[in-house]
């Protein structure tokens, strides 16, 4: 309990220059802590109905006791920016943005997780969080005739980090590169020359690092004239839209939706029977944040003999989280306080054997918890199960 | 008790793309993030935690150029009370013997009992400016420090040597001590500090107050370059497969397992 607090202006007009402004809305009505999937697990009490609160008297991170200031800190950097908050928000409160905020003047004074580091200062010199060289970017397309974007095709592909360098994601570039070459689609990639789209630098409050991804990538799609891009994840989709001012005459299309018009278009045929009971997970980026619900469940629909299950209750908008967003995918979180051990079980409920998700994140994060927990479900990207539908 | 810590502002290089820039003589920093070097961050942290246990004043020293105002800023945020910037720029190429001789002609005049360096920077790892800084001043001092323990006029300062050993010396301030990375848990900063430390004043000392003629290198950096493969190293290449069966078969050859 802490006792009575000092009003301090001064950090809280800080906080609103940095973008929290956003707080000013908020009545701590609670609804944003009922929501928010921290506090589906045990012993863990995520208070985020104060934030707002303490962010207009100008009392957070504002002891000068080193315990506490870790404590505060720590509940900071743990909003994943899910939005399940936002989503309930009787105010429409953006409490991701509004945490974004407070951790901007804290990752200027170096007062952020330590495991971020590396991550970030990554990203920063190679472009990528893995830190792989930028001459392998486009490796992962090098047997299968993908040309260098030239403008004398329609679209680029951007396959994001993840999908471009990991040995498992590569396969997911490689399925969505192959359906659209089906589907007849003229496209070509960047490769080398692209830059991490920055999402996730951007919600930990590292702004330098995410503004530099923006210059790198606004510089090479204007050099290229590209007007039209599809995504495979979706931090690039929903980034490149809302966070690229000079994105705004280029249309980014999420790979699901392309895929979908492919589909009612008679491009692309599911022939080839699925015959395993599949539960899609709905990204929260995808599916809470760009409203993006029908098109993945009808591309699934589409597929001969594929049973798909849903998730009970926390499905659609009320999916939970998978931890990875805002770089969660490289936190230390403690065993016991992991938001994917509890997706893992809603899922494992379902008795599925396929887990369908639309994002590399969402793939890496349950890939390797399933390993963990020692779950017999195939985790798939909605490409790879439609690719392995099509006749010859 | 008057404490100063010394620190550097270095780039973050161990997980980033290093390359040699075309003097041949520095990397090319544009794409590289800075921080405050390690184990100086530790070496900070115990020097607050001194202060905090038995009051006084915190003084942090930067010879750098003016971006290390940023990184001494970060200091004040978590608990310096001064801070001060010795001009990098006016005294040309340093070496770790030079940047010693820096730091000895500005704490020379400031009231100290206990003076803290990290152990090793990681843009050259000389590992030197810590321990030339004692010598200069003619004070104790220990290197490599895991533990400190106050006991009265006595310092007990631990040790690692090799082998898992621990030195344990009993010193009498005032004295230098080179932290180790791992000593303690070093702190992140409050808003209230980090809205104080934005507008602090950083005292700023150059060629004006320092005499450079007498302040001279012992070394100069003549050339940067990779390291050649040697004779004996093999560099594998391909995908991890491929390079993990590589990897087996080696081991298998020269009998390792
Ligand atoms: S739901 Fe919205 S208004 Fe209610 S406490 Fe949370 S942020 Fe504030
Ligand atoms: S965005 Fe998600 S993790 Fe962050 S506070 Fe809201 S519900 Fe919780």
């Amino acid at each position: 309990m802490r006792g009575i607090i000092n009003i301090n202006p001064e950090i809280r007009d800080a906080i609103l220059e940095s973008g929290g402004d956003d707080a000013i809305k908020c009545y701590s009505c609670g609804r944003c802590m009922a929501a928010c999937p921290w506090n589906l697990i045990d012993d863990l009490d995520y208070t985020t109905y104060r934030f707002c609160q303490r962010i207009k008297l100008g009392a957070i991170v504002d002891s000068e006791a080193k315990e506490d200031i870790a404590a505060d800190t720590d509940e900071v950097f743990r909003c994943i920016g899910c939005d399940s908050c936002r989503h309930e928000c009787p105010r429409g409160v953006n409490l991701s943005d509004v945490l974004r905020a407070v951790r901007r003047i804290l990752v200027d004074y170096d007062s952020y997780p330590a495991e971020l580091k590396g991550v970030i200062s990554r990203l920063y010199s190679s472009g990528n969080p893995l830190g792989e060289s930028s001459a392998k970017r486009a490796d992962w397309a090098k047997d299968l005739g993908i040309p260098h974007f030239d403008g004398t095709q329609e679209f680029v592909y951007f396959p994001c980090c993840l999908p471009a360098y990991d040995a498992r994601l590569k396969l997911v570039a490689e399925a969505t590169a192959s359906l659209l070459t089906k589907a007849g689609i003229s496209f070509g990639i960047i490769g080398e020359e692209e830059f991490c789209c920055g999402e996730a630098v951007r919600r930990v409050g590292a702004e330098k690092v995410f503004q530099s991804a923006v210059n790198n990538n606004t510089r090479v799609f204007q050099k290229f004239n590209v007007k039209n891009v599809i995504t495979t994840s979706p931090h690039c989709f929903k980034t490149f839209q809302t966070d690229y001012p000079a994105f705004s005459d280029i249309q980014i299309m999420h790979v699901v939706q392309v895929l979908h018009q492919c589909l009612a278009d008679g491009k692309l045929k599911p022939e080839r029977p699925f015959k395993k009971k599949v539960v899609y997970h709905d990204p929260c980026t995808l599916g809470r944040q760009m409203g993006i619900y029908d098109q993945p469940r009808e591309l699934l629909q589409s597929i001969p003999e594929l049973n798909l299950v849903e998730v009970p209750v926390f499905n659609r908008e009320f999916s939970v989280c998978c931890g990875a967003g805002a770089m969660g995918l490289w936190r230390d979180w403690p065993q016991d306080q992991r938001l994917v051990k509890i997706r893992t079980e809603q899922i494992f409920a379902t008795g599925a054997d396929v887990l369908c998700v639309a994002c590399p994140y969402c793939l890496q994060m349950f890939e390797e918890n399933f390993k963990s927990m020692n779950v017999d479900i195939e985790v798939m990207d909605i490409s790879e199960i439609l690719f392995s539908s099509l006749g010859q | 008790m008057d404490i100063i810590a010394c620190i550097k502002r270095v780039p973050q290089t161990a997980e980033a793309d290093v390359k040699i820039d075309s003097s041949g003589k520095d990397i090319v920093k544009d794409r590289l993030q800075f921080d405050m070097n390690e184990s100086d961050t530790y070496a900070l942290e115990e020097a607050i935690l001194l202060k905090e246990k038995f009051s006084g004043s915190l003084t942090v020293i930067s010879v750098g150029t003016f971006d290390a105002e940023d990184t001494l800023r970060i200091a004040l945020a978590k608990g310096a009370d001064n801070a001060i910037r010795i001009k990098a720029e006016d005294f040309g190429e340093l070496d770790g013997y030079k940047t010693a001789q820096l730091l000895k002609a500005v704490i020379k005049d400031l009231k100290h009992d206990a003076i803290f360096t990290g152990c090793i920077a990681t843009d050259d790892y000389y590992s030197q400016v810590g321990v030339t800084l004692a010598e200069l001043l003619g004070m104790p001092h220990a290197s490599l420090v895991t533990k400190i323990e106050i006991d009265g006029n006595t310092v007990h300062a631990y040790r690692e040597l090799e082998g898992g050993l621990l030195e344990h010396l009993a010193m009498s301030l005032p004295a230098l001590f080179t932290i180790q990375t791992g000593i303690n848990e070093p702190r992140y900063a409050s808003l209230i500090a980090i809205r104080r430390a934005a507008k602090k004043e950083i005292k700023v000392i150059g060629k004006e107050e320092i005499n450079a003629e007498d302040i001279v290198s012992f070394s100069s950096l003549e050339k940067l370059f990779t390291p050649p493969v040697g004779e004996r190293a093999e560099i594998l290449s391909g995908t991890l497969d491929e390079i993990g069966t590589r990897v087996q078969g080696i081991v298998k050859e020269k009998g390792l397992l």
